[in-house]
Parts: C-alpha cells; sequence; structure tokens
C-alpha cells in the first residue's frame, strides 16, 4: 500500500513537471493552475505514504534516505502549495518545485526498503524541531533560488510569462524567502542545539553538521547584508540568492554523506 | 560622530566580520584533526593555536569586533525607527509621483498602508525587526561570553551501586571548565541506582539506560531516570548519560569493602585496567570474554587474570587471590557507566538573545513601510517593498 502511494505521488509530481514546462515553454503561462493542482493532488497520496512508514517503523521521516527525501519533497511541495494560496501570482514558482519534488522522490526510492530503528538520542520534541525546521529551511531556499531565476527570466524578456509578478515583485519574494529561510534556519541551530544538550551534555561542539549550518547562517547574513546594507538589487543579487541556496544544498546534504559527523544516523542507505 | 564610532558602523566591517568568522569556521571543522576520530594535531598546528582553532584569539577577536560593529549599528537605531513611525521619512525615500487620474492613497490602502492624516503605515510593528535582531545578537553574544566563562562540566564513571561525590580527588576527569568557573567540582553527589547498557526501548535501537539518585552535600536530592535524550538535574547542574561503557570488576578486599575496578577496552574481546594493589605496587587486572564486549547478549564467559610485572595470575571466581600484601576476592563482574555533569550559567541569557534573534529575523521577513502623502497628490515611502511598490504604481499608471 506505502508504495503504491509513494508511486502515485511520484507520477503526480511528474505530470505536474511536465505541465509547469509547459507552462514556460508557451511562454503564455497556460497549464500553471493545472501544474499546481497536480502538486496538491500529488499531496495526499504522499502525506498518506509518510504517515504510514511513520507508523510502520516508530519514528518521523528522519532516518534513512527515504524518509530524509520524500519528507523534505512533501514540505517543499507544501511550501509551495502555501505560497501559491497565498499569492496566486508566485504559482509559476512550481516550474522549479515540480521538478525538484520528482528528482527528490527519485532520489529516496533506492532505500524504500531500508528500515532501521532510531537511536535512543532521537528521543526529543526539540529533535522534531531542529529536523522539522531544517526541512522547511531548504523548502524555503529552495522557493527563495527559483523567485531569483523567475525574476532574472522576467527582468529579460519582460514580455514573457505574463502569470509571473513584476521583476520587482519577483525580487521582494526571493528577498522575503531567503529571509524566512534564515529563520527557519536560526530555529532549526537552537533546536539542534537545546537538542546536543540533552543528547551529548553540550550545546555547540564544532561538529562539522554543526559548523556548516553556522557558516550558511553567516553566509546568508552576508547575503541578506548585500541587499540592506549596499543596496545590492536586480540579477548580482539573484546570482547571490543560488550562492545562498548552494550553502543550504551543502549543509542540508551534502556534510552528513562525506564528513564523519555524528549526524551520520541521518541519511542513512546514503 | 567620531571616526571608531564611523568605522564601526560601516557596513564593509561588518561583512567583513561574518565573512572572516564564517571562513574561519568553516576552515577550522575542516582541519583533518578537528574532524571526530581526526588524531592529533601536527606541532606547527599547536604552535600556532590551531589545535583547538574556536579558542583562539583570531577567531574570539573576530566575535569581539562583530558585537563592537552591531552595538555601534544598533546605536541609534531604535530612534531612526521611532521617527520613520512619526512620518519623519529619511532622504533615501522614494517618491509616487502625481498622476492624473490616480489616486495615490487609495493605491497605498490597497497596498496595505493604514492610518489617518498624511502619514500612513503598513505592518509598523515589523519596522522594530532590523532593531530586535542586532539587540537579540548583541545579548547572544555576551551571554555566550558569560556562559563560557562560567561553564563547567567533566565525566564520572559509575557501576551499579556506586557512589561519586564529584569534588572527591580523583571522581571526575576531563574537566573542561571557563575561566570564571570555580576551582572545584560542586559539592553533588551521584549514586547509581541501575543500569542497564542495553536497554529496549520501545521504537529505539538498544542504549543505555540508568536510575540516578543526585544530592547536594546538606540539601536537596533527586531520583530519576536518564538515557542519553534526558539528563537529571538538580541546582543546576545536569547530569547526563554518557556514550561509553565497560566492564567492572567489584574486588572485595580484607577488611570488608568494595573497590570497583573499571576496566577500559582494549581489544574486541579484551579490557584491562593498570591500578596499584595493596602494597601500593603496580599491577594490571585484565578480562578477556568469550564473545565481543559491545554484545547486546552479554560477554559469555569471562577470564581474569592479575599480570605483575611479567607474571600473569588466572583470578577464579569466589577464590582469594593475592593482592600485594593481603588477599582479595572478585565479588562481582559488571559494567561500568559513563556519565557528564554540566554547570551552564548564562543560559537563559542565551536563550533570550536567541529569541530577540528570531523574533527580529520574523518581523524583517514582513513588508513593512511608511507613507508620507505631499501636497499636490504625490506620496513619499519608506521600508521594505518600495521598488516593488514603485512598479505596481507604474504599472498601474500604465494599466489606467
Amino acid at each position: 500500500m506505502q508504495s503504491v502511494l509513494f508511486w502515485s505521488a511520484v507520477t503526480a509530481y511528474a505530470l505536474a513537471t511536465v505541465a509547469f514546462f509547459t507552462a514556460v515553454a508557451s511562454r503564455s503561462g497556460r497549464g500553471t493552475g493545472s501544474g499546481a493542482a497536480l502538486l496538491a493532488l500529488g499531496l495526499v497520496p504522499h502525506a498518506a505514504a509518510i504517515g504510514l512508514r511513520w507508523i510502520e517503523v516508530g519514528h518521523g521521516p528522519y532516518q534513512t534516505r527515504y524518509e530524509v527525501l520524500s519528507a523534505d519533497a512533501f514540505l517543499l511541495v507544501g511550501a509551495y502549495l502555501v505560497t501559491a494560496l497565498a499569492a496566486r501570482h508566485l504559482r509559476l514558482l512550481g516550474a522549479a518545485v515540480a521538478p525538484v519534488a520528482f528528482l527528490g522522490m527519485g532520489l529516496a526510492v533506492a532505500t524504500f526498503a531500508l528500515k532501521a530503528e532510531v537511536p535512543i538520542i532521537f528521543k526529543s520534541w526539540w529533535l522534531v524541531l531542529h529536523i522539522g525546521f531544517a526541512k522547511l529551511f531548504a523548502a524555503t531556499a529552495v522557493l527563495a533560488a527559483a523567485s531569483a531565476a523567475a525574476y532574472l527570466a522576467k527582468s529579460r524578456r519582460p514580455g514573457s510569462l505574463p502569470r509571473l509578478p513584476s521583476p520587482e515583485r519577483l525580487e521582494l519574494a526571493a528577498h522575503q524567502f531567503l529571509l524566512v529561510s534564515f529563520l527557519f534556519l536560526g530555529v532549526m541551530i537552537v533546536a539542534g542545539s537545546l537538542w546536543a544538550n540533552e543528547s551529548w551534555g553540550r550545546y555547540w561542539g564544532w561538529d562539522p553538521m554543526e559548523t556548516s549550518s553556522l557558516v550558511t547562517w553567516l553566509a546568508f547574513a552576508v547575503v541578506l547584508h548585500f541587499r540592506v546594507l549596499h543596496g545590492w538589487r536586480g540579477p548580482r543579487m539573484a546570482y547571490l540568492t543560488f550562492v545562498a541556496l548552494a550553502f543550504a544544498v551543502s549543509t542540508a546534504y551534502l556534510v552528513a554523506t562525506i564528513v564523519p559527523t555524528i549526524h551520520n544516523s541521518y541519511m542513512v542507505g546514503r | 560622530m567620531p571616526r571608531l564610532l564611523r568605522l564601526l558602523r560601516s557596513p564593509r566591517l561588518a561583512l567583513a566580520a561574518l565573512a572572516w568568522l564564517g571562513g574561519y569556521a568553516a576552515a577550522g571543522a575542516w582541519l583533518p584533526w578537528s574532524l571526530p576520530g581526526g588524531g592529533a594535531p601536527p606541532g606547527w598546528a599547536v604552535a600556532a593555536g590551531l589545535d583547538h582553532p574556536f579558542t583562539t584569539w583570531t577567531f574570539l577577536g573576530a566575535v569581539a569586533l562583530l558585537f563592537a560593529s552591531t552595538l555601534a549599528c544598533t546605536w541609534g537605531k531604535r530612534a531612526r525607527v521611532a521617527a520613520l513611525l512619526r512620518g519623519e521619512l529619511p532622504g533615501t525615500a522614494a517618491t509616487l509621483p502625481y498622476r492624473a487620474g490616480s489616486d495615490v492613497t487609495a493605491f497605498l490602502r490597497a497596498s496595505g498602508f493604514r492610518g489617518d492624516g498624511p502619514v500612513l503605515r503598513r505592518l509598523p510593528a515589523a519596522l522594530w525587526g532590523g532593531w530586535l535582531f542586532h539587540v537579540g545578537l548583541l545579548v547572544l553574544i555576551a551571554a555566550i561570553a558569560v556562559q563560557q566563562s562560567f561553564h563547567d562540566g567533566a565525566t564520572l564513571q559509575l557501576t551499579e551501586g556506586e557512589v561519586a561525590r564529584l569534588d572527591d580527588p580523583g571522581a571526575v576527569f576531563g574537566r573542561d571548565r571557563g575561566p570564571l568557573a570555580p576551582a572545584q567540582p560542586p559539592p553533588l553527589t551521584v549514586s547509581l541506582l541501575s543500569f542497564d547498557p542495553f536497554a529496549h526501548q520501545p521504537g529505539y535501537a538498544p542504549d543505555r539506560l540508568s536510575t540516578l539518585r543526585l544530592e547536594r552535600r546538606g540539601g536537596a536530592s533527586v531520583e530519576g531516570t536518564v538515557d542519553r535524550a534526558r539528563g537529571l538535574r538538580l541546582g543546576g547542574v545536569k547530569v547526563f548519560q554518557a556514550i561509553p561503557v565497560g566492564l567492572a570488576v567489584d574486588l572485595a578486599l580484607p577488611d570488608g569493602s568494595i573497590r570497583s575496578v573499571h576496566l577500559a577496552t582494549v581489544g574486541a574481546r579484551e579490557a584491562a585496567a593498570d591500578v596499584r594493589d595493596l602494597s601500593g605496587l603496580p599491577v594490571r587486572l585484565l578480562a578477556e570474554t568469550e564473545r565481543p564486549l559491545d554484545d547486546a547478549g552479554g560477554t559469555g564467559r569471562v577470564e581474569l587474570a592479575l599480570l605483575a610485572g611479567d607474571r600473569r595470575y588466572p583470578i577464579l571466581p569466589g577464590s582469594p587471590f593475592g593482592f600485594g600484601g593481603g588477599e582479595a576476592r572478585v565479588a562481582a563482574v559488571r559494567r561500568w557507566g559513563a556519565f557528564t555533569y554540566s554547570h551552564s550559567p548564562g543560559m537563559s541569557g542565551v536563550f533570550l538573545g536567541f529569541a530577540l534573534l528570531l523574533a527580529g529575523s520574523a518581523l524583517l521577513a514582513l513588508p513593512a513601510g511608511v507613507a508620507r502623502l505631499e501636497p499636490g497628490g504625490a506620496a513619499r515611502v519608506a521600508g521594505r517593498g518600495t521598488a516593488a511598490l514603485l512598479a505596481d504604481w507604474a504599472a498601474a499608471g500604465r494599466d489606467a
């Protein structure tokens, strides 16, 4: 049942990707609504698949690569749908969200069969906050980069993609998503620090993942400073948003897979 | 404005401090000896103080510089926000020009600006976001400095039934304390009432589970269960379950007392401890097990021996053996568990700093602004999202 639900979600995300790509390729934006609807449709079986796995293994989606990436894709699509409801003019950002969610599910499926008990240190509400906000941080960083990419496209051809708002609105959206991502990263670090104290008796230990989170937070602060204090706008701010996304991806996915760290019980099956 | 203050308030300095801290932290954490199991640092790194990269003056100086820069930047910021809220717009404010047939007030109201009179505001409380963020950062850095100065922590090992007074000589090891922490560990007695190194809690992999009793000398006491997910607190000192476990041999001595010898793992099936016998001579107590020491099903048969010089004396269960001028007997072979204690004054300040920082971040994401209606149908606008507002005004003009 779990696998049927999972593949239903994958199919919906794949179809949403096609719909959004068609919308972008046609320059008219037609197909945006269908894409958003397909993402919403895929979210239902996706939630059920995550819920069934949670019940089966007795812990949240935060250990194996399947659990981590599937839940990350779920929250990315969820964050996008909340955005699309609150700001309908940003619905075309789904053109970035749908393929990322689809690819995430594709990377997740290789460890679908892997199930394991989590270490006892995972028995903490701080961990739920830590992981929940880590996922939201990654999702909002993707949305910021998607807004920046849309800004670049719209500012080069102002007449194209009429369903997108003005470049200035897209630039503001990228900045706001980056700020929200910065906030979520901050909450993730605080909750992680409190969890570390419960688990290891210290708040901070300069573990590679801890340090990478701090470095990413500082990098976001630098990027935001460029806009707020130095008045950076336009394409160079968009490129800096991509740099911020690169930091976010490194922290969320790369460090734990290439360096020995206390976070090695995360993304098991990599 | 004094030159130093101008320098500290410079955006370039803030950026430089942030970039330096980020780069240094990244490099420091990736030094081979900083990684878990990375081995000892080379001599040149020790000489340069890079064996502990996050306590070097280079790093601490950059943190101090960031603090000074943030303080200088925050200085006067409250007055600037208050002035903006009163409608005193800075020279950098943008202008929505008068346009025949368009009502700038209606446009501003449709964009979320509210108020009576010539000054309209959008999400005014959110204008405090930057100030709150900077104050939070200052509180956080100051509180971490206090916490690090007074922090005190160390490790201890206990077997079931054993009692340790933290301030007894040799009771704790690996002590890490700040420069202003008391010279002695806290006057706390820790008793291990029960210990299971492989307790299986539903949904979680087998791990350590202990019942501890903490007692402050001549004061309160507390009893509770600790695992690696939660500790036990008494009077600002928290005791945690640490990872290391090992075999312990309880020796019954001629005077009737029990001495628990904690053996360190020296191989997959071998543990040993270097101790002094009753005459004060160094001997080695050795345990060899049938199955691996960390086998959750138990170690199986345990063979004990005493090594004195180059001679090996087998120790049989329950039988007396020579232990330097007297006879001892093995009363039990059990497991010891490691624990850590931690005392961190200043953490409430750290939490307050984080709370302010996060509240500031949340407010910064909101498009707060102030608009002032000008005579002649124009308006001046300052705050976040001004460029988008100008674009919307221009687009509204084109549509009209």
